[in-house]
């Protein structure tokens, strides 16, 4: 009997437990430091690749236990490049896949709480097992008279949850990313406000509508059509749309004019949201772009979308403009009005971020320099990575007590290192438009 | 017994009658009738006719929870596709079905089990028919099980599956009348979580594979 007793007591669905979890992790990294300057007194030339190597596994190994607002931030950390050194990005590239599955009989019962009918009365055919994970869900593949969709479901208590579980992440984040907590702060109110928003499905239909119908006239780009009465809180309906991701797609070796065109579709697509729309589908995960074989392009999973508020837009890309880099008296104004610097700093740290933050602009802003940039090229990236891991390595830069940089910059930098790492991926050249007042 | 079902109509109707007063009264003053004869009188009954079908009020509430196990294995024979599940879609759906049925009587089984002091007695001797009910039902899915290999004979603690199973029941009942978030999202997660620990822990496992290593040793040694 005690055996039974103690199967109870283990179950993972406390608060407390859960934090538990989170602080053995917390007390492995703490380890992996340790064990780190240990060595390093006696092999002073050792790098930090291995330490973060070792801390991205557990890390890792933790949160793809955890599943729900912990997998998803996980996610967007893996797509910041610039934040995060490399080892931690490949083991967080894999969290997406390895969330463990919803069983069957609770999606029978969550199509019963919201339409009063099993999945099998609603479809002809509908998979047993998802065929995709979402971060907060999972992807079934139904048919009905003669049509293919996706359906979308998410996990129940997501939502509820993601406030505590970002809760739990903040300490965790503080050590991993050096950030101090007024900066967190700063960053983590808007990743709440992001999360919860994707856990509201009825918005997220709202949304894809609104941003597939203001991109339609863009070539080469396809978006899913939506059904309302197969959809509700906790479940989308959409089109099924076969096709290869895009790691798969160059694996059939497409031609370099394909790729071009993909990539330029893709370029069109960023382009006419920030600019036009000002609201802009911020997951640009691999996951979320299918391609067809005569190389269009079909985009799913509206959840994140950040909407970009105007005075922010004007000072961000006033930025990329060439030849503002060299005035001096114009990019203080725009340093001020995107909080990369303050009042609260000293001369010292004034001269310093600014320097940062123009080598860092001058250097991102590259593709927009040109009429047409060849996102192919590995330096370029190499090169954003080193300066990444020189800025966040510098004592000057960690010891700052100021959180830096707006926070709509958050999911902007992501929207844009996720569409210049996708690029990349593709081996894509392309035309680098602009808005006229940028020219 | 008492649950056993009355023939004539007029007499299922006494039945019916004297268990929806018994929740009326419950629902109306948060608590039992203080006693059957009170009780038959606000009915407008006899005392003895109260007594043809239950002797006592604990056995007017173990016949509503028999009817909440009916109800449920009646909702789950009528889905096509429980036929094809494995037992832990089973019992999955078991339990999945069996909240949503004690859902439409939240307010009575708070009203009698919310204070938990009194919970601790009273419970086990209200569900004793039904956990007699669901012994049945949980021993033939563990049989059905080690047939399918998805739970691992083990000697002496196979015999006590349904036993636990009993306990997750338990468990789960408890967790979602505290249960405070919307839908009861959380008792959802709770059972997904807690059936899987339970079936992997039933399962074979690396555990039976050591035992079965350390008894070849101790025997060939």
């Amino acid at each position: 009997m005690s055996k039974q007793v103690k199967e109870q007591g283990s179950i993972p669905v406390s608060k407390v437990q859960r934090a538990a979890k989170f602080i053995s992790t917390g007390a492995k990294v703490g380890g992996n430091y340790v064990k780190h300057y240990a060595k390093k007194m006696v092999n002073p030339s050792l790098n930090r690749e291995e330490l973060h190597q070792n801390n991205a596994t557990d890390i890792y190994n933790s949160l793809s236990e955890l599943k729900g607002s912990a997998l998803k931030v996980a996610q967007m950390m893996s797509m910041d490049k610039n934040l995060l050194p490399r080892a931690y990005q490949d083991k967080f590239t894999m969290a997406q896949y390895s969330a463990p599955p919803l069983s069957y009989p609770l999606v029978v019962k969550t199509f019963q709480k919201h339409f009063q009918k099993t999945p099998e009365q609603l479809f002809d055919t509908f998979t047993r097992s998802a065929v995709n994970a979402a971060s907060i869900g999972q992807v079934h593949l139904a048919t009905a008279q003669g049509k293919t969709f996706a359906v979308k479901i998410q996990y129940p208590g997501i939502a509820d949850s993601v406030s505590s579980d970002l809760r739990l992440v903040r300490p965790f984040a503080l050590r991993l990313l050096n950030m101090n907590e007024k900066e967190l702060d700063h960053y983590m109110s808007e990743v709440e406000e992001r999360l919860l928003e994707e856990t509201d499905y009825h918005l997220e239909i709202a949304r894809s509508r609104e941003i597939s119908e203001a991109c339609a006239h863009i070539p080469n780009i396809r978006f899913p059509k939506y059904y309302d009465a197969l959809s509700s809180e906790r479940i989308i309906t959409m089109d099924w749309i076969a096709g290869k991701h895009i790691k798969e797609w160059m694996d059939t070796n497409p031609s370099q004019a394909l790729r071009n065109q993909v990539g330029q579709a893709l370029w069109d697509f960023y382009h006419h949201q920030v600019h036009n729309l000002k609201q802009v589908h911020a997951d640009p995960h691999p996951g979320n772009f299918i391609i067809q074989e005569d190389g269009t392009l079909s985009i799913i999973d509206f959840g994140c979308v950040k909407v970009i508020p105007e005075d922010f837009y004007q000072g961000y890309f006033a930025l990329i403009k060439r030849e503002l880099v060299m005035n001096p008296e114009e990019l203080d104004q725009i340093f001020y009005g995107l909080d990369f610097i303050s009042d609260k700093d000293t001369e010292e740290e004034k001269t310093y971020f600014k320097g940062v933050f123009a080598e860092m602009i001058s250097l991102l802003g590259q593709p927009f320099h040109v009429d047409r940039f060849d996102f192919a090229d590995d330096r370029y990236f190499e090169k954003i990575f080193m300066l990444g891991d020189r800025i966040s390595n510098d004592k000057m830069f960690r010891s700052s007590r100021q959180a830096r940089g707006s926070k709509h910059g958050l999911y902007i930098n992501r929207t844009y290192f996720g569409l210049y790492n996708l690029l990349n991926q593709l081996k894509a050249e392309v035309d680098t438009t602009k808005p006229d007042w940028l020219k | 017994m008492e649950t056993a079902t009355p023939k004539k109509t007029n007499k299922k109707d006494y039945r019916q009658l004297i268990v929806e007063g018994f929740v009326a009264h419950v629902l109306e003053h948060g608590k039992e009738p203080a006693s059957i004869f009170k009780f038959a009188k606000d009915l407008k009954i006899k005392e003895e006719e109260v007594y043809n079908y239950f002797t006592s009020f604990e056995s007017v509430k173990s016949a509503i929870w028999v009817a909440l196990f009916e109800e449920t294995q009646r909702q789950l024979e009528e889905q096509e596709v429980y036929k094809e599940y494995s037992v832990r879609e089973k019992f999955l759906a078991f339990l999945y079905t069996l909240i949503e049925e004690l859902k439409k009587n939240r307010s009575y089984l708070l009203c009698l089990y919310q204070d938990k002091t009194s919970t601790f007695k009273s419970l086990p001797k209200d569900t004793r028919d039904f956990k007699e009910k669901f012994s049945d039902f949980a021993s033939e899915l563990v049989m059905e099980g080690k047939e399918t290999q998805e739970i691992a004979s083990r000697p002496f603690i196979s015999e006590k599956y349904d036993e636990a199973l009993w306990m997750q029941v338990g468990f789960v009942f408890r967790y979602w009348l505290e249960d405070r978030s919307p839908r009861f999202e959380k008792t959802d997660a709770a059972i997904e979580k807690s059936v899987n620990l339970a079936f992997d822990l039933m399962g074979k496992s690396a555990l039976d594979s050591f035992l079965d290593f350390a008894k070849f040793l101790y025997q060939h040694k």
